[in-house]
């Protein structure tokens, strides 16, 4: 049950890791390495959307492309790690409940 | 369009689109070209990619200077490159990637244009599809142009029989005109020759053997071969008129690589080479202009102490304490 509630709240975000995988495979490369950061701003998205959720890391996907412009100096800019995480990547990026004590 | 969210956000974009486009064609109304004319049409188009992209001409100079900044910063990178030779597990392309841009941020080089030339260009690229399909209908734009205009633009065909606001796919479906149809296809070859030429160069001539290795650059590759499916499905679907736009800026994005290639060359690519052996050979190779000599001979402190002369056994004696 538990495992299903899980599956559930975890799906918007999953769609979103799909999505955005999609992109960097298909679209980014069309105009190759342009990102003033690292990591890139989809890599950046997608870390904050697999960390925080659709709503929350979208929001921050945005600020990022926001920040990203000409003039900004770039540099290594990761997302900021959430205290406790709660949930483990597939080598995919989908997000799925950890193991163990969770 | 029926997105009126995104009509709005448009909104401004379009009205100076149109500004441009009306200005464009007054100007080649004015030294006597038919105003009815699909080429008078066209050549407006060519004008407004003129001002879209001279107006990015500030980005691109930016870029360019931090690119020849890079001369100054060269032999760190190198020593970052050579530090990753030879590896290429994900973890050491990960760090190599954080200490590059490390390395950008801190000396201020960052080569990299950032996607805001690609994004300012979306949406001018959406506004001209919404004026070209609105002018289909012989519907009048959001601002200066006017219904006159519009309806005219909308008439507006190449050779007398292909609307601009004609798509390859409608041409088709409508059984005609074939001249539609073989605009659009010659426009879809073109497209891919100059993209495939510009992204080769780029791949071929202005990337260090370091850059070459990186999963990035094959993946880069297997791409180059599929962009000429993506420009055969678009221009199956979009207006001639919006073809032209892209077309265009292709050929403009062609030809500033190509100055950039030759002129200001990645250091360490082939393009860079080339440029040195040109240079060599009208014998006007310039020194790396502040570019700190990678062996620079250590400096032999300067004493305003004169030197005693010394007999040979003395002399001997001090060169064995070295």
């Amino acid at each position: 049950m538990k495992s299903v509630v899980t599956a559930i709240v975890l799906l918007p975000r999953n769609l979103a890791v799909l999505l955005l995988r999609g992109y960097r495979a298909v679209i980014s490369p069309l105009y190759g390495d342009v990102c003033r950061y690292y990591p890139s701003c989809s890599s950046y998205t997608l870390q904050a959307i697999q960390q925080r959720g659709v709503v929350v890391g979208s929001a921050m996907g945005v600020y990022r492309i926001a920040r990203c412009h000409p003039w900004a100096k770039g540099g290594v800019d990761d997302v900021p790690p959430v205290r406790r995480p709660k949930y483990q990547l597939t080598p995919f990026g989908f997000v799925v409940a950890s193991h163990g004590k969770g | 369009m029926e997105i009126p969210f995104l009509d709005t956000i448009l909104w401004p974009i379009k009205w100076v689109v149109e500004l441009i486009l009306v200005a464009w064609h007054y100007l080649w109304t004015f030294i006597g070209l038919d105003p009815a004319a699909g080429l008078t049409w066209v050549l407006s188009i060519v004008g407004l990619v003129l001002v879209v992209r001279a107006a990015l001409i500030p980005i691109f100079v930016r870029q360019i200077k931090s690119q020849r900044k890079m001369l100054e910063v060269a032999p760190q990178l190198k020593k970052i490159q050579d530090k990753y030779k030879g590896k290429k597990d994900q973890f050491s392309r990960e760090a190599m990637s954080r200490e590059t841009m490390e390395l950008y941020r801190r000396t201020g080089t960052n080569p990299l244009a950032s996607c805001l030339p690609l994004l300012l260009q979306m949406p001018i690229f959406f506004s001209l599809f919404s004026v070209l399909n609105n002018a289909q209908k012989g519907l009048a734009g959001v601002g200066p142009l006017n219904a006159e205009l519009g309806k005219q633009f909308g008439d507006a065909t190449l050779f007398g029989v292909a609307p601009l606001h004609d798509t390859f796919i409608g041409a088709w479906n409508a059984g005609g005109p074939w001249q539609v149809m073989l605009i659009a296809g010659l426009m879809v070859v073109l497209m891919t020759a100059s993209q495939f030429y510009t992204q080769l160069q780029i791949m071929a001539k202005n990337q260090s053997p370091e850059a070459k290795n990186s999963p990035m650059f094959k993946q880069q590759r297997i791409l180059l071969y599929i962009l000429p499916l993506v420009f055969v499905f678009s221009g199956v679907a979009f207006p001639l008129g919006v073809m032209f736009y892209w077309l265009t800026s292709n050929l403009w994005t062609m030809g500033q690589q190509f100055l950039v290639i030759r002129n200001m060359p990645t250091p360490g690519s082939e393009a860079a080479k080339a440029r040195e052996a040109r240079l060599a050979k009208k014998g006007k190779l310039e020194p790396t202009k502040g570019a700190p000599a990678i062996e620079s001979i250590p400096e032999v402190p300067k004493t305003t102490q004169r030197q005693q002369p010394v007999n040979k056994n003395r002399a001997k004696k001090q060169g064995d304490k070295k």
